[in-house]
């Protein structure tokens, strides 16, 4: 599936909901969306044939946040990332696992790292972090502490 | 053997054979040839709580003496029992020590996979906070008396990762460590040396 053709099958579904779709290294493209309309994207790209999501992250671009979602077509052998942007002050997104339950654990680790959440997420704790962890230590503006600091707050939250 | 199942064996009678008998100079009549000794025969049920007692009072009596702490010294440190799991790459340094060519266990060291059976820890990776309380959990469920090798440098301080946002600088923050092993990773010859090192510090232990 080439590029031009993803945006012919989404686009008419979909319409202004998904913002472009690129060209994108090694994937059938990059279709970057509304965070309005994420369970529809999600469902329009699921039922493309993108049944394994792969990998959810978050990068921090200090204006604002970028999720991107990882999926793989058995049926094409294609990789596609879908991408949304939320501003950094109101940082969150619809949770994907209705449509991918492997989402789950993907959305928590972001969650706590990169401080973007997830609404409607069954079970948004903590994965890599103890409970209560009071950082997010993939944005930009963490700084490394010293050890004994992170201890004190570390223990107290 | 001809004895009878019902007759304690090493109890001797006056119903001794007469060449045994005739011997003694000092034998007078009616007495038994040797002093009498006279041993129970007891069963298992009734054995255990007796030697218990026996034990508990002979401790007891003896409290921190000299006779008996030796002997628990000397019984502890060669059969040190570390606890079977790994966090990062020194156990597979650990895991190596057991192997063939430098054999832990000629130093009476075998991992056990329950804390139950354990008296040693040897953690031996980097501790994240995460893993704080499983770790602190697992040495709680060790029986006294117990014992920690931090080993490696993460164990014993962080490492390298020490000012990283997950890892706890040094294990003796969570637990008290009895040993510390460095290296990144302890190569399998310094993990015995830290072993050996703990048995001359239990051979010292008073109390």
């Amino acid at each position: 599936m080439q590029t031009d053709e993803l945006e012919r099958t989404l686009r008419p579904s979909l319409g202004d909901r998904i913002t472009s779709v690129e060209a994108f290294p090694d994937t059938a493209g990059r279709v970057r969306f509304r965070r309005e309309a994420a369970l529809d994207v999600f469902r329009s790209v699921h039922a493309l044939g993108f049944h394994h999501l792969s990998t959810v992250g978050g990068i921090d671009w200090v204006d604002h946040r970028e999720v991107f979602y990882i999926l793989w077509s058995d049926d094409t052998r294609q990789y596609v990332v879908l991408s949304t942007d939320v501003p950094a002050s109101d940082a969150h997104v619809e949770s994907a696992t209705p449509v991918w339950p492997s989402a789950n654990w993907h959305e928590r680790e972001t969650w706590e790292l990169v401080d973007i959440t997830f609404d409607h997420h069954p079970d948004l704790r903590h994965l890599l972090t103890p409970d209560g962890y009071a950082f997010h230590p993939l944005l930009r503006s963490f700084k490394l502490h010293e050890p004994e600091e992170l201890e004190v707050k570390a223990r107290h939250v | 053997m001809t004895t009878p199942a019902s007759a304690p064996r090493l109890a001797r009678s006056a119903t001794q054979p007469e060449s045994f008998r005739a011997d003694g100079d000092l034998l007078m009549a009616g007495q038994p040839a040797v002093p009498f000794v006279e041993i129970e025969a007891l069963r298992v049920k009734e054995f255990i709580p007796a030697a218990k007692e026996a034990l508990t009072d002979l401790i007891a009596e003896q409290g921190q003496s000299k006779l008996i702490r030796p002997v628990f010294n000397w019984a502890g440190r060669n059969s040190l029992f570390p606890l079977h799991w790994g966090l990062a790459c020194c156990a597979i340094e650990f895991a190596a020590a057991f192997g063939a060519r430098w054999d832990a266990e000629r130093f009476g060291v075998v991992p056990r996979s329950s804390p139950r059976q354990c008296d040693l820890m040897i953690v031996n990776g980097t501790v994240t906070w995460k893993v704080a309380h499983k770790l602190i959990t697992l040495y709680e469920q060790m029986p006294e008396p117990k014992w920690v090798i931090a080993m490696g440098n993460c164990a014993t301080g962080g490492g390298p990762f020490r000012t990283a946002y997950s890892v706890v600088p040094g294990v003796d923050k969570l637990v008290p460590v009895d040993v510390y092993i460095a290296g990144c990773p302890p190569r399998p010859e310094a993990m015995l040396d830290g072993i050996l090192r703990l048995e001359t510090l239990i051979r010292e232990r008073k109390e």
